[in-house]
């Protein structure tokens, strides 16, 4: 018999496992996307899309190289960027699930709910907006998403040192911009 | 309805994930009596499976598993597609179910089922070819005497016996639907597939049926 490393490729073909994984992750999957997406239809879209994705991609993942949550985040992340390069009108017509064509106003209202309980993080990554890039997407996983340094850099696939040198730069660059509050970003040390 | 977008879109997910092709398996090889088991169970599928034709109604009534007197349970088609709901509401009723919810023109092509006792599933290569009627009706009495027939009955959309369904076996039900509602009558509006397993169904791999949209010869069950 084979030794069995449980990573994440049995959930694009068990749909026990990745029932399992859906409901573990579902909740900090809209939250994420409610940081940064103000429309609940919009967020039911890229929910569904998020966990396409993890179909598509679930044979990536290490469990070696970081948390599930990280990687998760990391395909988030990458379906976000992905929406914004394509028009929102596209995104629907290629799309395999219409997100929004399964909510109801109950899920409408709790999706509302949540967008508004995560304003204090939309103001928050306004305030990082003007950072690189890169130094402002590391930023964000950590200081916004709660991740780990090392885990958002997991997240991002970069390297551990990597990640450092650019947090301690993104944290420098912010202390200079006005009305951003200091506990927030300086949430997450490891 | 009490369900959240939570559930229905996990629901899509696993229809989504059923459908997907299935990832490329490192080839096996089968011995005789896999061979035999397999094309026993394709036999039953060619007996068993009913396409229906045009059915009349387009209202789609509140979700309901309807529980009748002698302990039998009605399900009607369009409830599968929220397959997981069906698989909740079943197991509520005592009943261990693996429901997989297919567009028409899709079939699991693999062998899922670990046989039960009292199946009657293989045929014999020479009588899947036979065009001898009274070859043909044997097997097919054959297949209709299994206790899988009697246990998921193609009646009333499907007529779930609980008795014939012992401890740790699972109904094993694929439904396949029509997406498009078909224009021309008659047109097959869905078509379904039942076994009983003793155990846990493996995986489906999904497979074109390119057949799938023609009526042949197929009759409708009857109360559908």
């Amino acid at each position: 018999m084979r030794l069995k490393q449980t990573g994440l490729a049995d959930i694009a073909d068990d749909p026990v496992a990745f029932e399992a994984f859906y409901r573990r992750h579902f909740e900090a999957v809209t939250r994420f996307l409610a940081r940064r997406v103000g429309d609940p239809h919009a967020v039911a879209d890229l929910t569904a899309e998020v966990f396409l994705a993890v179909l598509d991609s679930a044979h990536t993942y290490r469990p070696g190289k970081g948390s599930e949550i990280a990687w998760l985040y990391g395909v988030a992340r990458n379906t976000l960027l992905a929406e914004r390069r394509r028009s929102a009108r596209e995104l629907r017509a290629n799309s395999r699930i219409a997100g929004r064509r399964l909510l109801e106003s109950d899920d409408v209202s709790r999706l509302e709910d949540r967008i508004d309980a995560e304003s204090p993080a939309r103001r928050a990554m306004e305030a990082m907006a003007g950072l690189p890039e890169n130094d402002r997407a590391l930023l964000e996983l950590v200081a916004v998403d709660g991740l780990s340094p090392a885990e958002a850099a997991a997240a991002l696939g970069i390297r551990q040192g990597t990640a450092r040198v650019r947090l301690h730069r993104a944290r420098r660059a912010l202390q200079q911009i006005p009305g951003v509050v200091p506990p927030l970003v300086m949430e997450g040390h490891r | 309805m009490n369900d959240t977008f939570e559930d229905r879109l996990l629901a899509e997910l696993k229809t989504e994930m059923a459908i997907r092709p299935a990832r490329a398996a490192a080839p096996r090889r089968m011995t005789g009596r896999r061979i035999f088991a397999a094309a026993g169970v394709l036999g039953l599928a060619a007996a068993a499976a009913v396409a229906v034709p045009m059915v009349v109604g387009t209202d789609t009534p509140a979700y309901a598993l309807t529980k009748n007197a002698d302990g039998s349970i009605n399900l009607k088609i369009h409830e599968f597609r929220d397959p997981d709901q069906v698989e909740r509401d079943l197991a509520g009723m005592g009943v261990t179910a693996d429901i997989t919810y297919l567009p028409l023109g899709k079939w699991c092509g693999n062998l899922r089922v670990t046989p039960v006792d009292g199946d009657h599933l293989s045929m014999s290569p020479e009588e899947l070819a036979s065009e001898d009627p009274a070859v043909t009706e044997k097997a097919r009495k054959r297949l209709l005497s299994s206790i899988s027939y009697k246990a998921i009955e193609m009646r009333n959309g499907i007529t779930i016996h609980p008795e014939y369904i012992k401890p740790g076996q699972v109904a094993v039900i694929e439904v396949a639907e029509n997406q498009v509602k078909p224009t021309d009558s008659p047109g097959v509006v869905w078509s379904v597939r039942g076994h009983l397993s003793a155990g846990p169904a493996k995986p489906c791999q999904v497979v074109d049926q390119p057949g799938a949209f023609e009526v042949g010869d197929a009759t409708p069950p009857p109360g559908s």
